[in-house]
């Protein structure tokens, strides 16, 4: 886990980590979630609206931006003030998923930053994007 | 930008901030009688107000305020420089 503190950050740095999604995490999300929506648990059903697959959740795939956040960038000392997420293409069981985080902005005053965030697929392709507002605690 | 300008546009700022269109700020305007003006919201003003305006605060100013009216004389005295 990074250890990063706000005097250690500057605009441009950035963290980024892997993921593959599974059928178990899939399950795990429905446990937790509730949503039982076909598109995500049924898979002809999903097929036949013209998907390759069920479809993650996009909750799921967003959840990674708090490991971003609280393991990568900045970690350990960070405290998610808010988020603002655009999913641009579905994601499928199997696929591995690069996330990434970039710092654009950082304010010493309040102890403030904000990380400009992505997650692509193995093909490349943009799957989010993400605003985040990250305070830093006294550490 | 007179005073009476840059009122307006911060209240433009405040409606975009609180996400409410109608909100109408005053003089007297702060954090006790705007419901959602909570810490985040704070930070996320004074910053939209610093880009729009390209002036800074320092802490000391900022807690140094007590209503929009303050805040609005202190900005009119940054711009002035």
């Amino acid at each position: 886990m990074q250890e990063y503190r706000i005097s250690e950050l500057e605009v441009g740095h950035s963290e980024s980590f892997a993921s593959v999604i599974t059928a178990e995490m899939m399950e795990q999300f429905l446990a937790i979630s509730g949503d039982v929506n076909p598109l995500h648990l049924n898979e002809p059903y999903a097929k036949a609206q013209g998907l390759k697959g069920r479809v993650v959740y996009g909750m799921l795939t967003a959840s990674f931006y708090s490991t971003l956040v609280g393991v990568h960038l900045p970690g350990k000392f960070s405290l998610l003030h808010s988020i603002e997420i655009q999913f641009s293409k579905p994601v499928f069981v199997g696929d591995a998923l690069i996330i990434n985080g970039k710092v654009s902005e950082v304010d010493e005053r309040f102890r403030h930053i904000v990380v400009k965030a992505g997650i692509k697929n193995q093909n490349g392709e943009s799957i989010s994007r993400a605003k985040i507002k990250i305070g830093l605690l006294h550490e | 930008m007179n005073r009476d300008e840059i009122f307006k546009e911060t209240q433009e700022i405040f409606r975009d901030i609180f996400d409410d269109d109608e909100l109408e700020i005053e003089e007297t305007t702060s954090s006790e009688t705007v419901e959602d003006w909570d810490s985040l919201n704070h930070i996320n003003l004074v910053v939209a107000i610093e880009k729009e305006f390209e002036i800074k605060f320092s802490l000391d100013e900022l807690a140094s305020l007590k209503n929009v009216g303050a805040m609005v004389d202190l900005m009119v005295q940054k711009m002035d420089f």
